[in-house]
């Protein structure tokens, strides 16, 4: 299996180390090595917080620019701030509700390295499920409805599924089907 | 039976400790190592395991603690955080001479970036100073087998090991595959020797030429430790170029060369890096005209290796000297390499296009700052408020973003809130200059090494205001308990150590208690100190600014809340913006006014007490 290279960013407090863990979860029940980087001390109070998620036989932790096929970002500016990390025809999903998206400066460089950007407003579907805090559920919902994601749609739900505590289980659920469905419509 | 987890690197070293039979451990939190101690927690929990854990005041204290353990034959670790090391260097040095029984492992973790440290200081050249071997992990599967190696290690040979993790290998994730882990029965016993556990200078000479012996035995040793000092030298073969790293930027080196199928180059990995690897290291640099170094954060192999003329990297200006070797910075400098040395070099995609594009869209720079509803603002609001011109010392912790604030002037190492202040304070007394100074701390940080500082300032009769902001926690590394809460690192009852009983034992005369979200209360106090500080007999004035942490306590933070709205009464001079720095008061660009976002919002209703025009108020 060729290595397979994941960049999730956002601000402290987004909960973007969960939603690594339900793609390192996910990864593992099918099979594969895995080896992740996470942001813990200062930055988490509100700070750029940015994590990677390495698939394959690999011996370091961090993505290397220009090699994640994928780059899911829980804020529009953090989006762009690791834009180095996109690998030529990769995929960027986005949590904004700016209709500006993606900002006229990005799209040619967008358009010259065949990447494809998405956006989904992850946290107003999650705000308007009672759950602010878990746009991070509704981004990666919304990035499973694609055919060319790595993730398995079915995979990523049973993760959640099963790694929820009991208590949020279900809204979790219906935030991240939420996600998928606007996924679907598009 | 086995299982497999997805451990974060500390949670694999917590793993090979408690493998390895570690029956002691003790720790004081600090990033990047906070996460060892709960991990073992958690580990002895589910694996009924018998091992004593504490979170220790400091990290000297925890290193004593081990090492009396250790010589009474158990086998103990100690965890921290490499600026911790040096708190506890008096120790680590004394240790070294005195010998170990049972195994005594030292985990002293990284932070080239620096991400969350005063310094990017290499742990492995404290090791090379205390005269220890250290072991220096390149990924968590890694980190958990050379913590067994260095408490075997360190048995063998009577000596303390330094296991030498880098944030990228503390805080990266591994699925781990692990058995049952059996608990170990062994019983302390402790054989009275005071030519060495009480040596003397005349003794301590003999224990350095016995530390000298083994240093020289365990170099031997790690010539042929084949499992993490290896390379991959085709026998006669020579080379043009050669690369030689250890830790982190060993895997980095070698995913970049694999992806790339560079087989012509050979690498020469040194995972036990001190005591030096002499022979091996000469074998591989005779067969390579020139030889690149790439290790964090220092010089370490690059100072040990004998032919300079043959050596690339940081004294060379190959390597940057400061900041974290990332992948794409250990790219960029190999390509120049191998440039140099003729050889095609990696060619991967460049990333300058884009860094430059983002460099051009002047995002918002994201700075930490304290939560919505963070008992430190309160206080720091009221200090900057009602001592303008002071000078603000303060200490390591969240608080530090107390600078946001600007309440924060100083921050220099764990307890110089207390000492700068005094230091500050004799500095203008001397010319005769009345400077009022406000010192903040936190409660930890109070206890981990506060009152040397405070016993100094009271005894030669310094004058300021001391702050101790007590949230109740150790809030910055991840919510350890502090001693005042009385309860210890496995969630078990200790006895409460109160703030208040301290600070009178100290010889403060001036000690006020009070809740900070009173912001009204909290000026008057600090007035009441300012005029305390002022009098003839007076001292320092010590308040202890008490309000639980809200990512700790949560609900019961904030016991009644209070939703707010901002009126048309707001000037949008922006004081409460710039001067309160919640993140959950913004200027609305859309609505073009001063806005709360409701989502961020903690209801704590601190607010409404800081509007110059009263703009923020209560919903009904």
């Amino acid at each position: 299996m060729s290595t397979i290279n994941v960049v999730l960013c956002g601000l402290g407090g987004q909960g973007i180390l969960f939603m690594t863990k339900v793609l390192a979860q996910a990864s593992l029940g099918r099979g594969y090595n895995l080896m992740g980087a996470e942001t813990h001390g200062m930055a988490q109070r509100g700070g750029s917080v940015v994590s990677h998620l390495r698939l394959g036989n690999v011996q370091g932790s961090l993505v290397k620019t220009n090699e994640a096929p994928l780059l899911l970002a829980l804020e529009e500016n953090e989006g762009y701030r690791n834009l180095p990390f996109l690998a030529r025809g990769g995929r960027l999903y986005v949590n904004t509700m700016s209709p500006l998206f993606p900002r006229e400066e990005v799209r040619s460089f967008l358009a010259k390295k065949q990447i494809i950007p998405r956006s989904v407003p992850a946290g107003k579907i999650a705000l308007d499920l009672g759950a602010p805090m878990s746009s991070n559920l509704a981004l990666l919902g919304f990035c499973s409805a694609f055919e060319d994601s790595p993730f398995d749609h079915e995979n990523l739900r049973e993760t959640i599924g099963r790694i929820s505590p009991d208590r949020f289980r279900d809204k979790n659920l219906s935030i991240f089907d939420a996600g998928y469905l606007a996924g679907k419509k598009e | 039976m086995k299982r497999q987890e997805i451990l974060l690197g500390n949670g694999a070293i917590a793993l090979g400790l408690l493998e390895a039979g570690c029956q002691v451990v003790t720790s004081y939190p600090g990033t990047p190592s906070s996460e060892i101690l709960p991990e073992v927690i958690r580990l002895v929990k589910s694996e009924n395991l018998n091992t004593y854990v504490e979170w220790s005041t400091n990290e000297k204290v925890a290193l004593d603690n081990a090492f009396a353990a250790s010589i009474t034959g158990k086998r103990a670790a100690c965890c921290m955080k490499q600026v911790g090391l040096n708190v506890a260097a008096d120790s680590l040095m004394s240790a070294a001479y005195m010998g170990t029984v049972g195994g005594l492992v030292i985990i002293s973790c990284d932070d080239p970036g620096p991400h969350s440290s005063q310094t990017e200081q290499d742990t492995r050249f404290m090791a090379r100073l205390a005269k220890v071997p250290v072991l220096d992990p390149s990924n968590p599967e890694e980190a958990r087998k050379m913590a067994g190696l260095a408490m075997e290690l360190s048995e063998e040979f009577r000596i303390p090991v330094i296991l030498r993790p880098a944030i990228r290998v503390c805080h990266a994730r591994q699925n781990i595959a692990f058995d049952s882990i059996p608990v170990n029965t062994k019983k302390s016993a402790f054989e009275k020797d005071p030519s060495r556990w009480a040596a003397t200078p005349r003794f301590r000479l003999i224990l350095h030429g016995e530390l000298n012996k083994k240093l020289k035995e365990i170099g031997k040793r790690f010539d042929a430790l084949a499992a993490y000092n290896f390379h991959n030298l085709e026998p006669g073969r020579t080379y043009p170029l050669g690369i030689i790293a250890g830790g982190v930027p060993y895997a980095v080196i070698r995913d970049l060369l694999d992806e790339k199928n560079r087989t012509d180059i050979p690498v020469l990995k040194l995972g036990a890096p001190y005591p030096f690897p002499e022979a091996l290291a000469s074998e591989f640099m005779e067969a390579c005209a020139k030889v690149l170094v790439v290790e964090e954060t220092d010089t370490l192999i690059e100072y040990l290796l004998g032919d300079r003329n043959k050596v690339l990297g940081r004294l060379s200006g190959h390597v940057p000297l400061e900041g974290e070797l990332v992948p794409q910075v250990i790219d960029r400098l190999l390509d120049r390499v191998l440039r140099e040395a003729s050889l095609p070099p990696l060619a991967g995609e460049e990333d300058t296009e884009a860094v430059e594009l983002v460099k051009s869209l002047q995002l918002p720079v994201r700075r930490p700052t304290l939560c919505p509803g963070c008992p430190h603002r309160a206080s720091f609001f009221a200090i900057r408020k009602t001592k303008p011109k002071a000078i603000f010392t303060s200490d390591i912790g969240c608080y530090t973003l107390g600078m946001n604030l600007g309440a924060v002037d100083t921050c220099l190492d764990m307890g110089a809130a207390i000492t700068m202040a005094s230091g500050f304070y004799h500095a203008f007394a001397q010319d005769g200059v009345d400077q009022p100074i406000v010192a903040t701390i936190g409660d930890s940080t109070f206890y981990h090494s506060g009152t040397a500082g405070l016993l100094n300032a009271v005894y030669n009769g310094s004058r300021f205001i001391l702050v101790i902001l007590d949230n109740l926690t150790t809030a910055m590394t991840g919510m350890q308990p502090s001693p005042s809460m009385g309860i210890r690192a496995d969630g078990s009852e200790g006895r409460a150590i109160s703030l208040e009983r301290i600070v009178a034992g100290c010889g403060v005369d001036f000690i006020e208690v009070l809740d900070p979200y009173d912001i009204k209360k909290m000026t008057e106090v600090l007035k009441k100190a300012s005029e305390y500080i002022q009098e003839p007999e007076g001292g320092i004035a010590v308040i202890i600014a008490r309000h639980p942490c809200l990512i700790a306590y949560r609900a019961e933070a904030i016991p009644e809340k209070k939703k707010v709205t901002v009126t048309d009464e707001c000037t949008e001079c922006h004081f409460c913006i710039d001067r309160f720095e919640c993140p959950a008061i913004y200027h609305d660009q859309e609505l073009g006014r001063t806005a709360i976002n409701a989502q961020l919002c903690s209801s704590c209703g601190v607010c409404l007490q800081i509007c110059p025009k009263g703009a923020i108020v209560e919903v009904a």
